[in-house]
C-alpha cells in the first residue's frame, strides 16, 4: 500500500458503510469529542495549523477558505459538499459515498460547527446511484441517531444536511455553478468578485469543498494537526485519495500519501502498463490537468510541488495512464468532444472556443487536417486562458497545449499522411 | 484626489462604483456587449475586458486582465483600456463572436446601428478565421406576436433574458440547451405577447437577433431620421424618438406616403419620466397617428374653404347664449393655453378624455402604464379644472376639440363646431367641422402626470386645408373681441 492511510484503514465488507460498523471504528466520537471541549474558532485554527488543501482540484488551502467566513456577521452561513465529482478519469468520492459515508457526515458537522453553519447540503451528480442510496441511508440513521437535528449530542448545537441530486452537468461541479444549481437556477458559474464565502448560496457566506477534502476534516481533528502534518510532505500534508484508470493493470481507488514515489505507484501498487507496454503519457489528475510524457514521470513523487515542478499539477487525483502505442490525435478528439458537449456557453470564449476546436480535431482525425491547425489550436487554447468566468475553458486549453506541447510530431504526422501513426483506437490490443 | 486611473488619467469614482461604470463616466470608452446601465452585469461577452496593473509593494510590473463590467474601483488601481494586450485579447473575443456568425448585414435590419458591426470595424476587422464550415441555426424563430429571433446573429449576451426578469417582470424568455447550441427561447408557461415592454428586448439586442416583426425590412436605418417627441398614449408622456424618412432621400417613384410615414418609434432615454424604455403601445404611434385624415372644412356635411368656416364659427360663438367648450386633453401646452387666451373667458370649459383605454389594454402598472390615456389631461385640468363636462338644458353651442366628444347627450338644438384630426362619420354632422393638425406636424409640449414638461417636434408638414389648433383659436378670439 502507498504510504500512510488515513481514510481507506477498514476492510469493506457488505455492511462495512453502516452506522453501527462507523461507530465500532470510532466514528462520531470525533465529533463528541469537538463539540464538548472546542469553540468553533479553535476547530478553524487547528485546520489552518494542519496545512490541509483541497482535494477537488485546485488545492486551496482549506483554513484560509474557512477564515473567510466571519462567526459573528449575523447572517446565515452555508456548507456545500461538493460530490459532483464529473472530471474525467476521477472517481475517489464515489468511493467514499459508497463505501464510508459517515465519515463525510460528521465532518460535514465538525466543518458546520466551525463556520457556523445551520444548513448544509451534499451536491451529488444525478449519474451517482449507489452512491446516492448509500449516502441518503447514513442519513437517515444519523438523523435517527440524533447527530443532525437540533440538540446535537446534548449541546446546543443544531445542523441540518440536505441531498440535493445533479442533473448531470459537468459546469455544477464548478463551485459557483453548484450552488446556483442548488438556488434552482441553470449552473451558469457567476463572476468573481464577490467571492462565494462573502456572497455564496442565496447571497450568504458559502463555503463549498470537496467530499474528499471534508472527510479530512474528521481526521485532522481526531489525529491532530501536528499528527497530520506527521504525514506526507512539509508542503502537502496527508493523503490523496487516487483513480486510477487507463492502460494499467490494476485500476482503482488508492490512498497514496503524499511524497511517495509515482512510479512506484505504477509499477508496485498498481502492477504495471497492460501487456507488458512501456508508458507513453501520463494524465496526473484528471484531463483538465496537463498531460505528462514518460520522461517527466520518471522522478515525479506523489505531491504538489514535484508536479508543478513537472509542469503540471495533482489536480483531483483522477490519474489516466496511457500506454505505448496510444493515438494521441484520437485522445485530443475525446477530450475536445468532452469540453464541447460540456460548455455551458455563458461566456464567449469557451462557448464559441469549444465548439471550434472540437470541429478542427475532428477534421484532423477524418484526415482533413491543414497544418495550420495546429497553430489554432494553441491560439484557441492561449484565447481563453483566464479570460472565462470560470476555470472550464482554462482547462480545455491547458489539456489541449499540454497534448500538443509534448506529441506535436504525432499530430503533424497525422496531418500530413492523413491517418494515425497507430491503429487509431484508445484500448490497448492483447498481443497475439 | 483621483481614486483609480484609466490609462494613466486620473479618475474619480464613487463608492460602489465598477471600473465600466467609472471609466465611462469620465469618458473613456470600453466597448461592450452584455452590459447594460440599467440591468444587472453578466459579465459573459468579454469584451470589456481590461488590464489591471500591479501596484503598491507588488507592483513588478505585472498585469492581468479583468473584465471592467464587473470589476469594482479600489483605491489607486491602474487600469489600461487600450494596451496591446487588451486589444488583441478584444480582438479574439470578436473573432470568436463572428466565428458562427452568418455576416448577411445587407439583409439585416440592424446594420448601421450595429454594435458588433461598429466593434468588428473598430476592433477586429479580418474575416473569420475558422476553416469549417459555418454552424447554422434557426433563423426567424417567432419568439412573439411582435418579434422574431435569428438565432445565427444571437451572440448570447442575455441582455434580453435580464430584461424580462428584471424590468418588465414577464420572466418570458430563458436560455434553452447549453453551450454553443444555446438557443434565447420563450419560458415554458410563459407568453412574451403578453409582456406590454417585450419591444424593448428589440433596442437592447446589441446584434440583429431580435428584430421587430412590424419594421421588418421597411426601411434601411440610415435613410431615417429621429425626431424627438413625447408619446401621447398616456399620461406618462414618455419621451420617445420618431424615426422618418430623412428629406434628402424622398422616394420619388414608390408610394409618396413612406415619405411622410412613421417608420418605427425608439424611447428616448429621459430619468425623470420613462428611463430607457417605453411600452409597446408607444410602439405603436403609426397606427394612432397614420389613421385616415380630415383635410376638409365643413358646414353641415358641405365642403367650404377653411376662411369661411372660421366665419360660420365666429357667427355662432357671437350668436350664442349659452356656449360650452370640450377642451381636448391632447392639445399641447401652447394650445391651451391659447384656447384659454382667446376663448376662455367666453365659453364655460370642460376637460374632455379624448381617448379610453382600448379594450385589452395594460391599463396600468407600477413601471410606466398611467390609467389615463391622454398625454396632457393634468395641464388641461390646471387650466379648465377637473369638474366633468355639464350640459346646462339652455346651452345652445358646444365647441368641441379633438376626439371622444360624445354629441348624443347634447341639449337638443344646440349647435356644434367640431375640431378633429381624423375622418369620422359625426364630422360631417357638425354645423361647422375644422380639421386641425396632429402631434407630429407641429411643435409644443406636454406636462405629465407629475408635473414633468417634454417637448415634441414636428416631423412632417402639416397638410394642406388643415389648420393648427392654436391658430383656430386665435382667429375665433380675434373675432370674439371685434364683436364685443
Amino acid at each position: 500500500m502507498p504510504g500512510t492511510q488515513v481514510i481507506m484503514t477498514f476492510p469493506l465488507t457488505p455492511t462495512s458503510h453502516s452506522l453501527a460498523e462507523y461507530r465500532a471504528r470510532g466514528g462520531y466520537a470525533t465529533l463528541e469529542k469537538v463539540l464538548r471541549t472546542l469553540q468553533p474558532s479553535e476547530v478553524t485554527k487547528e485546520i489552518v495549523a494542519s496545512g490541509l488543501l483541497g482535494h477537488g482540484g485546485a488545492a486551496f488551502p482549506v483554513g484560509r477558505k474557512w477564515s473567510v467566513v466571519k462567526l459573528d456577521d449575523g447572517v446565515p452561513h452555508y456548507l456545500c459538499a461538493n460530490a459532483d465529482e464529473g472530471e474525467p478519469g476521477t472517481f475517489k468520492d464515489r468511493w467514499i459515498l459508497e463505501h464510508d459515508p459517515h465519515l463525510l457526515l460528521e465532518s460535514m458537522l465538525i466543518a458546520s460547527y466551525a463556520i457556523g453553519v445551520r444548513h448544509a447540503f451534499v451536491y451529488i451528480r444525478g449519474e451517482f446511484d449507489l452512491p446516492y442510496r448509500r449516502l441518503a441511508e447514513a442519513v437517515e440513521e444519523a438523523y435517527a441517531a440524533g447527530y443532525f437535528g437540533t440538540g446535537i449530542l446534548g449541546t446546543g448545537f443544531a445542523c441540518d444536511v440536505v441531498i440535493y441530486r445533479g442533473a448531470g452537468s459537468y459546469v455544477c461541479g464548478e463551485a459557483s455553478g453548484l450552488i446556483t444549481s442548488i438556488e434552482g437556477r441553470k449552473p451558469y458559474p457567476r463572476n468573481r468578485p464577490p467571492r462565494l464565502t462573502v456572497h455564496g448560496l442565496f447571497q450568504k457566506p458559502t463555503v463549498v469543498n470537496n467530499v474528499e477534502t471534508l472527510s479530512n476534516i474528521t481526521v485532522v481533528m481526531r489525529m491532530g494537526a501536528a499528527a497530520f502534518r506527521r504525514i506526507g510532505t512539509p508542503k502537502s500534508p496527508g493523503t490523496q485519495l487516487v483513480s486510477i484508470s487507463g492502460h494499467v493493470n490494476r485500476p482503482g481507488v488508492y490512498e497514496v500519501e503524499y511524497g511517495y514515489p509515482l512510479a512506484k505507484l505504477l509499477y508496485d501498487d498498481c502492477g504495471g502498463i497492460q501487456e507488458a507496454r512501456t508508458l507513453k503519457a501520463l494524465i496526473p489528475g484528471g484531463i483538465s490537468t496537463k498531460v505528462l510524457n514518460a520522461i517527466d514521470c520518471e522522478p515525479l513523487t506523489y505531491d504538489h510541488a514535484s508536479f508543478a515542478k513537472a509542469g503540471s499539477s495533482l489536480g483531483s487525483g483522477g490519474m489516466i495512464v496511457i500506454a505505448e502505442g496510444t493515438c494521441m490525435v484520437r485522445l485530443l478528439q475525446v477530450m475536445l468532444r468532452f469540453y464541447h458537449h460540456e460548455s455551458c456557453g455563458q461566456c464567449t470564449p469557451c462557448r464559441e472556443g469549444m465548439g471550434w476546436m472540437h470541429r478542427i480535431i475532428d477534421r484532423i482525425v477524418d484526415g482533413r487536417g491543414v497544418p495550420e491547425d495546429i497553430e489554432r489550436l494553441y491560439a484557441i487554447s492561449r484565447a481563453n486562458d483566464g479570460t472565462t468566468i470560470c476555470g472550464m475553458g482554462d482547462a480545455a486549453g491547458y489539456a489541449t497545449v499540454g497534448i500538443l506541447d509534448k506529441f506535436r510530431d504525432e499530430f503533424e504526422e497525422y496531418i500530413a499522411t492523413g491517418h494515425s501513426r497507430y491503429h487509431g483506437r484508445l484500448e490497448v490490443e492483447a498481443h497475439a | 484626489m483621483p481614486d483609480f486611473f484609466v490609462n494613466g488619467q486620473p479618475v474619480h469614482a464613487e463608492p460602489g462604483q465598477t471600473v465600466m461604470q467609472a471609466a465611462l463616466a469620465a469618458g473613456h470608452f470600453i466597448p461592450y456587449f452584455c452590459w447594460h446601465p440599467h440591468l444587472s452585469v453578466a459579465g459573459n461577452c468579454r469584451v470589456c475586458m481590461v488590464e489591471v496593473e500591479e501596484t503598491g509593494d507588488k507592483g513588478g510590473g505585472g498585469s492581468w486582465m479583468e473584465i471592467a463590467c464587473n470589476m469594482p474601483v479600489t483605491e489607486g488601481m491602474r487600469v489600461l483600456t487600450d494596451s496591446d494586450a487588451v486589444r488583441k485579447r478584444r480582438k479574439e473575443i470578436l473573432q470568436f463572436i463572428t466565428l458562427n456568425h452568418p455576416v448577411d448585414c445587407g439583409i439585416c435590419d440592424k446594420a448601421g446601428e450595429c454594435t458588433l458591426q461598429d466593434y468588428h470595424y473598430a476592433y477586429n476587422g479580418a474575416p473569420s478565421a475558422s476553416r469549417d464550415a459555418k454552424v447554422h441555426a434557426t433563423k426567424f424563430f417567432p419568439l412573439s406576436s411582435r418579434i422574431t429571433l435569428d438565432n445565427e446573429r444571437c451572440i448570447l449576451c442575455s441582455r434580453c433574458v435580464r430584461f424580462t426578469r428584471e424590468v418588465s417582470k414577464s420572466h418570458a424568455l430563458g436560455i434553452q440547451h447549453r453551450g454553443d447550441h444555446s438557443l434565447i427561447r420563450p419560458a415554458e408557461g410563459a407568453r412574451f405577447d403578453e409582456d406590454p415592454y417585450s419591444d424593448n428586448v428589440i433596442d437592447l439586442c446589441p446584434v440583429g437577433a431580435l428584430l421587430s416583426r412590424s419594421f421588418l425590412y421597411q426601411a434601411r436605418v440610415w435613410y431615417l431620421q429621429p425626431t424627438p417627441s413625447v408619446c401621447p398614449g398616456c399620461e406618462r408622456g414618455c419621451t420617445v424618438q420618431l424615426w422618418h424618412r430623412k428629406p434628402e432621400w424622398r422616394l420619388q417613384a414608390l408610394d409618396a406616403r413612406r415619405n411622410t410615414r412613421i417608420e418605427r418609434v425608439t424611447p428616448l432615454e429621459n430619468p425623470a419620466v420613462n428611463g430607457p424604455w417605453i411600452c409597446n403601445k408607444g410602439r405603436d404611434l403609426a397606427r394612432l397617428f397614420e389613421r385616415e385624415r380630415a383635410t376638409q372644412a365643413m358646414l353641415k356635411g358641405r365642403a367650404v374653404t377653411l376662411d369661411e368656416a372660421l366665419a360660420a364659427a365666429r357667427a355662432l360663438i357671437a350668436a350664442a347664449r349659452r356656449p360650452v367648450a370640450l377642451v381636448s386633453s391632447w392639445g399641447s401646452n401652447e394650445e391651451l393655453a391659447a384656447f384659454q387666451a382667446a376663448l376662455g373667458a367666453r365659453l364655460a370649459s370642460f376637460v374632455k378624455a379624448d381617448r379610453q383605454p382600448e379594450p385589452g389594454e395594460r391599463v396600468a402598472d407600477d413601471l410606466l402604464i398611467r390609467p389615463d390615456k391622454n398625454p396632457n389631461g393634468a395641464a388641461a385640468r390646471a387650466l379648465f379644472g377637473a369638474v366633468p363636462a355639464a350640459f346646462p338644458p339652455d346651452t345652445d353651442l358646444v365647441l368641441a376639440w379633438g376626439e371622444g366628444a360624445d354629441f348624443g347627450s347634447l341639449p337638443r338644438g344646440a349647435k356644434t363646431i367640431l375640431l378633429g384630426a381624423y375622418l369620422a362619420p359625426k364630422n360631417g354632422h357638425a354645423d361647422v367641422f375644422v380639421p386641425i393638425s396632429i402631434q407630429t406636424e407641429r411643435a409644443g409640449h406636454y406636462t405629465n402626470f407629475a408635473g414633468v414638461v417634454s417637448a415634441f417636434s414636428p416631423c412632417f408638414a402639416k397638410p394642406e386645408g388643415v389648420a393648427h389648433a392654436a391658430d383656430v383659436f386665435a382667429a375665433l378670439g380675434v373675432s370674439k373681441a371685434v364683436i364685443a
